[in-house]
């Protein structure tokens, strides 16, 4: 018999018939591997009591596996000591079944409301078989029986009300200790949730592999301008609808710029467009739109939405600060259209491909800010939950953002829709798991690593930084001369002051976790050193963070205090320009520099970037000591180290004390002005790999302390194709699992990329449900266009720009949204029609500061000040477009929050349409609506030789993109009129009321 | 534009808010609308409610319960004294149990109030002498060790994930009585701590986010709802411009299909009208009378603010509003709640808010509010009955703390639940803040299993698969 829990040799049922005659009882005995090895069971000391067996053999046909049935039918004779048996039956019945009954059933029985961990205790099987953390009754181990570590209130806490009373927990374990006798049989067993059946999900539509569709014919041919529009067309004849008319030219002008770039067209160019008679004139409009910067501003933003872009955290409104350089990065990538394969690769994997040049390792690692912006609880003091929590949350980017799933449904179970297992998450969370996330201390922080410079910005550095070194040496001499060490004798306590260099004593250590002090050993550096008192393995880090003059080669030094009883596998890991490098240090063996410091090697430090040595206990086999860190530069004097007392002992003037002094002070202030020249470092929120790659246990109920078996690394097996990815035992599997996602047999990618860009160009997608492709979410209205423009996206080498011209190009965007609801498609799945649109928050506000002329077109860069503490109570003034201004979780532009901008905490591919009173006192009252109206009003007056009546049009043509017709010409003027005449108002105010209700009407808020 | 909207009928509130502007109503425009116009109009219930409304007073910071509300003689016995405590940090951080801590009995004295004979600290002497009407959960527990998981746990029923808010759940769950104010305000909240998350709406239609006046647990003098007046114009300028709009609005329909969105788009502006007109009678303070001001406190420097706070959520309330958080935060020099160092600065913030409570009980129950409305004071969080690092001052304490509530349908004079001996963890008739939530709506006639949400394919609810309704407290 193979080793293992009981549980796992053999179930148990113990069936008692309890119809008026107890002492007949029934056991069966089912031994999984097929043994009767009934022995085991007494050697075992799990039931004492004697069995007899009528053992029957089963053969199970199908699956040829053997398993015998052993059914014993005793009389009296089944238990040593009959009485013995009916005491612990009355037991059962007068201490343990009333305390189940009462407090255990609501959630744990056959007939709960509702089952809880899927744990039943309204039968013996129900017990042994347990829930979904394991057996709850063990009989005899009562370490092992989880159902009184709950009652103990140790790891579970039952019943969840409040703990029994410590003589209820006794009779429990007394119960368990002899054998858990338990009469009551299972009599609804429950239908255990099944094992996900990956190829029968298979079926789901959106599984489906890509398939090539027919091109459908369609009666009216003279109808379609190109592929697209005959899906739609067959599929209006197949209903008997008729498509609606064209779009008038001046609808469609204004309708292409929103869409295209976010902003409305200038009267000029609508008169110019209108009267552009020529063939092409439609597709020149599209292209030279498309070809604009403001196309990647506009196109960009739709991305961001999906990504959560954000640049602050909600926690403590902790900012983001290069989180801008990613927002440029994108808005790029779609002007210069970036195949989105590549796009996807670079915002995932962009940090582990190979860079042909500076910029474009530059760019890799922007783009992998995508999965940094988490908008997780730093707060949280369990760091290991909150380590799940930030993979949990770039689980839930990469599913619903790229591939439309909700792959975090399966985080505690296996997903009860989808064909998600739980394994499949964990696979997936590995690899996730395997990038550093973020740097923990009480409030945990973000990652951030310095940008590669170019080469030229890398020689003047080099040059200041030789300045920096010749100076630092100057003061260095100086200094030593001036503060001379007086022992003469090798000491065993010594000041961290009195070493060369840099040194960061345990005082300055910044520890996670309970470290002790101790001067046990009584030979340290400062006041004393640490160690981990060999507790908490784990959970314990030290970093030793110096302030470094200046840029250069430093030899590091780690002192710590030696001795029996210490860890010989302290892993001890510098963080310098060059990356991180572990040594493992053996704690038991005294340090070879005098006794003191063990060498850690030499390393370039760059003041900006990560300068550290961090410590940690985890897997120590000992107690770990730490006492000091050194960072000597490496052209310094080192041979002090060996004795501080060797420096010189000469005694000096106060005169050449005085002038020694003041020589320094001037290369002090010279080595500051020095330091001010240097230009920040740039940094970036990227991905950093962890050292050492591994697979993740699958975590039972999501609990970081409940963990099951390895799920090794890999991706949803239900859409996956290929071969199985092969995750790399040298890296993460990022780029991995990049290269599955934007494989062109990939089912999802290239379909939920289409949908997303046919939802931003028509307000609803072929599939409506844009972040869920699960059975959850809608089915596609056409499903066979879907796919053709999938299957084009990928062969057209996923060029968004080359999607967007087919689709703007297409007769179907072209038509009319004026004719409204059709009564037999209200919904209007099958497009009759081009739907009406709400103009969304960006939109709005970049409309009313381009009609107001103050719009400024400024690209990119950081737009709040790098000494911002927070984004509480930022104000937002800035006259660019909406695209940059900043993103703050804590505090948005009003206008944003009134109208419906994506929360940047969530992946938002469908924003909320919302109709409600505060965006209407917003439009009414708000100051940026009453300065834009009163702008747009001079703009119109400074327009000389004008009627009223053409300048009324004017300002339709400006505001709503059309003429005004003679009604409301009519209408406005009278307006005008009653204000000047009734208010002795001023003509311009007049004007700044009539424009601030035409930023209000309907037509304005919408795209027609 | 939203096809996969899972609006309710409306029709009832259309009826009511649909034709505003008194002679301007825009005829033909409502007749055959079917959808929403104001989506926060009022809804049925899924229960028979037995209040209408809640003011929750939010204590910021975690104000110590053995040294307000639950009475711990033990630790008068043990003052000083080292003893094992299982800390919730120490094992967050390291996982080690029953380190030793420096037991620190309260600091201020304990006196027995009204016929039930309820313990109560000096620090809250003036509410004390309502305690008749309290029910007192001394079993409170809950999630998050530090402020911000546990702040946005006692709000969105989360300690990290991206919920909506308490409020907004209720106001998806009923909408508004009152079509002229949101059915959802918190006066002065946290921008810290989670900030906007803890009035925002997350996934649930933005109608119902919290509105919010002031900020940080303040209420400053002219504090209002946002955007509710114009500088520029007069009353009768702004009635003239918005006829002018609703006529071009008018105009531009005349070319297209009318349908229920673009109706409920004009209506919006009818709302705002309203609003903007009513709202103010009801934020601002001066029609109560002197006497009632000065039963909230204000004119006294301490407690004005807070009085303020109390006075308007009395106000909101008696105007339809379901869900009016009040926050209770720095003040005078001292941050808030939280003293992990000199506990004595729970003084000054007791202080301020006493006396408002106080009144705020006072006023409610001579209106005959009381009866319908649920009054909910609670920190986010406790604090422990040990000195943090052997100071001045007490850690978090999440495992076991003091809420009470006010109300009609509950048990007054009441206790539930208790803590241990010492007051460190809940142990009996222990009430999760799930179950808090789950109980709260309960009362207002919502079942917390069917109040539900479906994003991202699976339906969300605000006790996510936990929390049971405690029966035990209600009449």
């Amino acid at each position: 018999m193979p080793k293992g829990s009981l549980r796992q040799r053999l179930g148990v049922n113990l069936v008692f018939a309890e119809e008026g005659r107890r002492q007949i009882e029934y056991t069966t005995v089912r031994m999984i591997d097929g043994s009767s090895n009934c022995e085991r069971v007494d050697a075992a000391g799990m039931m004492r009591f004697k069995l007899m067996f009528i053992a029957q053999r089963c053969y199970s046909m199908r699956s040829g596996i053997l398993w015998t049935m052993i059914l014993l039918a005793a009389g009296s004779a089944w238990a040593a000591d009959p009485s013995m048996e009916r005491k612990r039956l009355d037991f059962f019945e007068t201490k343990i079944r009333p305390v189940l009954v009462e407090h255990c059933y609501e959630c744990h029985a056959a007939d709960s409301r509702k089952l809880r961990g899927g744990l039943l205790v309204d039968s013996r099987q129900g017990l042994l078989e347990g829930g979904e953390s394991g057996p709850a009754v063990v009989p005899g181990d009562l370490e092992e029986s989880l159902l009184i570590s709950a009652l103990k209130h140790d790891g579970f806490e039952m019943p969840p009300q409040g703990k029994l009373s410590s003589e209820v927990v006794a009779d429990f374990e007394k119960w368990i200790q002899d054998g858990a006798i338990d009469p009551r049989r299972d009599t609804n067993p429950v239908a255990r949730p099944k094992a996900i059946d990956i190829e029968s999900g298979r079926k789901h539509w959106a599984y489906h592999p890509l398939k090539a569709p027919t091109i459908p014919t369609t009666r009216n041919t003279a109808w379609p301008h190109n592929d697209i529009d005959r899906f739609i067309l067959a599929r209006l004849e197949a209903a008997r609808l008729q498509p609606a008319p064209d779009a008038k030219t001046i609808v469609l002008v204004r309708r292409l710029y929103f869409d295209l770039i976010g902003l409305p067209p200038a009267p000029e160019q609508i008169v110019q467009f209108v009267n552009d008679k020529s063939s092409g004139a439609y597709e020149n409009l599209v292209d030279r739109l498309m070809k604009s910067p403001r196309f990647g501003e506009r196109w960009g933003r739709h991305w961001l939405d999906v990504s959560r872009f954000a640049e602050s955290m909600s926690l403590r409104g902790v900012l983001l600060k290069h989180a801008w350089r990613y927002r440029d990065y994108v808005i790029d990538a779609f002007n210069d259209d970036l195949p989105f394969d590549q796009f996807i690769t670079q915002q995932l994997a962009g940090d582990l491909l190979e860079a042909s040049s500076v910029e474009v390792r530059r760019q890799n690692l922007i783009a992998t800010t995508f999965l940094m912006m988490g908008d997780t609880l730093l707060e949280n003091q369990n760091k290991s939950q909150l380590d799940m929590d930030f993979v949990d949350e770039q689980l839930d980017v990469i599913g619903r953002g790229l591939l439309a799933q909700t792959i975090t449904c399966a985080r505690c179970h296996d997903h009860k829709f989808d064909p998600i297992p739980t394994r499949d998450y964990y696979a997936m969370a590995g690899i996730l798991k395997n990038v550093q996330g973020l740097k923990h201390s009480n409030v945990s922080g973000f990652m951030e690593v310095p940008l590669p410079i170019s080469d030229a910005a890398k020689r003047e550095s080099e040059l200041r930084n030789l300045s920096v070194t010749r100076l630092q040496r100057e003061i260095n001499t100086l200094k030593a001369t001036l503060e001379p060490q007086s022992p003469t004798t090798f000491p065993i306590v010594v000041a961290a002051s009195s070493f060369p260099g840099i040194v960061v004593d345990d005082d300055d250590v910044k520890t996670v976790g309970a470290w002790t002090h101790s001067v046990h050993s009584k030979h340290y550096i400062g006041k004393r050193y640490i160690h981990d008192a060999n507790k908490g393995k784990g959970a314990k880090t030290l970093s030793f963070i110096p302030k470094l003059p200046g840029d250069g080669e430093y030899e590091v030094r780690f002192a710590y205090s030696h001795g029996g009883g210490r860890a010989t596998n302290v892993p001890v890991t510098v963080f310098s320009a060059a990356g991180k490098q572990t040594i493992i240090v053996d704690m038991s063996k005294a340090p070879p520099l005098a006794g003191r410091f063990l060498s850690l090697g030499t390393y370039r430090f760059e003041a900006d970037e990560q300068s550290l040595v961090l410590i940690s206990n985890e897997g120590t086999n000992g107690v770990l000591t730490a006492d000091a860190i050194q960072f000597l530069r490496v052209d310094e004097d080192s041979t002090v180290t060996t004795s501080p007392a060797s420096q010189a002992e000469k005694e000096l003037s106060a005169g050449e004390r005085q002038a020694l002094k003041k020589s320094m002070a001037k290369l002090t202030a010279d080595l500051a002005a020095l330091g001010k020249q240097k230009p920040a470092r740039e940094m970036v929120n990227s991905a950093v790999e962890k050292k050492k790659p591994t697979d993740l246990k699958i975590h039972i109920r999501g609990s970081i302390d409940n963990l099951g078996v390895i799920a090794p690394r890999g991706v949803l097996q239900v859409a996956n194709y290929g071969p199985v990815p092969e995750m790399p035992a040298s890296s993460s599997g990022r780029l991995e699992l990049a290269n599955w996602i934007v494989d062109a047999k990939n089912p999802l990618t290239s379909r939920v990329m289409v949908n997303r860009v046919w939802h931003w160009l028509f307000g609803a997608g072929l599939v409506r449900t844009v972040d869920n492709f699960g059975t959850t979410g809608e089915s596609p209205s056409h499903p066979e266009l879907l796919d053709h423009l999938a299957l084009q996206f990928v062969q057209q080498g996923w060029s968004v720009k080359k999607l967007i011209r087919t689709i703007v190009l297409s007769r179907t965007y072209r038509l009319s949204a004026a004719s409204g609801e059709q009564q037999e498609d209200p919904e209007n799945r099958l497009l009759t029609h081009m739907n009406r649109r709400r103009l969304d928050a960006e939109s709005l506000r970049d409309a009313m500061l381009s009609v107001g002329g103050t719009l400024e077109f400024e690209m990119g860069g950081a737009t709040f000040p790098a000494n911002l503490k927070t984004d509480v109570g930022f104000q937002f003034q800035t006259p660019r477009r909406s695209v940059y201004v900043p993103v703050f979780r804590c505090s948005l532009p009003e206008l944003f929050e009134v109208f419906d901008f994506a929360n940047p905490s969530m992946v938002t591919g469908r924003r909320d349409v919302s109709t409600v009173a505060p965006q209407a006192l917003y439009m009414m009252n708000h100051t940026f609506v009453r300065t834009q109206g009163r702008l747009t009003a001079e703009r119109l007056l400074s327009e000389s030789e004008l009627t009223t009546a053409n300048r009324i049009d004017h300002a339709y043509l400006l505001i709503l993109g059309r003429h005004a017709t003679e009604a409301e010409v009519s209408l406005s003027q009278q307006f005008l009129k009653s204000i000047t005449d009734t208010t002795k108002k001023r003509q311009g105010d007049a004007w700044t009321q009539m424009v601030q209700a035409m930023f209000s009407t309907i037509e304005f808020r919408y795209i027609r | 534009m939203n096809p996969i909207n899972n609006c309710l009928t409306r029709r009832a509130a259309l009826q009511q808010a649909g034709c505003g502007f008194g002679s301007l109503a825009l005829a033909g425009l409502c007749a055959d609308s079917v959808q929403a116009a104001n989506p926060s109009a009022a809804k049925e219930p899924h229960l028979r409610p037995r209040a209408k409304r809640i003011i929750f007073l939010f204590m910021q910071g975690g104000p110590s319960h053995i040294d307000t509300y639950d009475y711990k003689p033990t630790l008068y016995k043990n003052d000083g004294k080292k003893m094992p405590f299982d800390d919730a940090r120490t094992i967050a951080n390291t996982g080690k149990r029953a380190t030793s801590e420096r037991v620190m009995k309260p600091m201020w004295r304990f006196k027995q109030y009204g016929e039930s004979g309820r313990q109560v600290s000096d620090l809250f002497s003036e509410t004390a002498k309502h305690s008749d009407d309290l029910t007192f959960i001394h079993s409170m527990h809950t999630e998050g060790v530090a402020h911000g998981p546990a702040t946005l746990f006692l709000h969105c029923g989360s300690t990290s994930f991206i919920r909506p808010s308490f409020g907004s759940w209720v106001t998806y769950g009923l909408g508004s009585e009152n079509e002229n104010l949101p059915g959802f305000m918190s006066l002065g909240p946290l921008s810290t701590s989670g900030g906007a998350r803890n009035y925002g709406s997350a996934f649930l239609p933005a109608a119902n986010q919290g509105t919010t006046i002031g900020k940080n647990g303040k209420l400053d003098r002219n504090a209002t709802i946002r955007n509710l007046g114009n500088a520029d114009l007069s009353k009768s300028e702004q009635l003239r411009q918005l006829q002018f709009l609703q006529r071009l609005n008018a105009e531009q329909l005349k070319s297209g299909k009318r349908d229920s969105e673009l109706e409920a788009l004009i209506s919006s502006y009818e709302l705002a009208w309203r609003m903007q007109n009513n709202a103010p009678g009801v934020l601002d303070l001066v029609n109560e009378t002197q006497e009632t001001m000065a039963m909230y406190g204000i004119g006294e420097k301490e407690t004005d603010d807070f009085g303020r706070q109390c006075l308007m959520a009395r106000r909101l309330c008696e105007n339809g509003v379901r869900f009016v958080q009040v926050t209770s935060g720095a003040t005078g020099g001292v941050s808030n709640w939280d003293q992990h160092s000199k506990l004595s600065e729970h003084a000054p913030q007791a202080k301020a808010v006493d006396k408002p409570i106080a009144g705020l009980l006072q006023d409610l129950k001579q209106r005959g509010l009381l009866e319908d409305t649920i009054v909910w004071f609670s920190g986010e969080f406790g604090r422990t009955p040990y000195a943090q690092k052997n100071g001045t001052g007490r850690d978090h304490n999440a495992d076991g703390f003091t809420t009470w509530l006010a109300g009609g349908c509950l048990k007054s004079g009441f206790a539930y639940g208790s803590t241990d001996e010492f007051g460190h963890k809940a142990v009996e008739n222990k009430v999760h803040m799930h179950d808090l939530h789950a109980t709260l709506l309960h009362l207002l006639g919502l079942d917390h299993e069917q109040l539900t949400y479906r994003y991202a394919g699976r339906d969300f609810r605000l006790t996510d698969v936990h929390g049971s309704v405690v029966q035990g407290i209600m009449t």
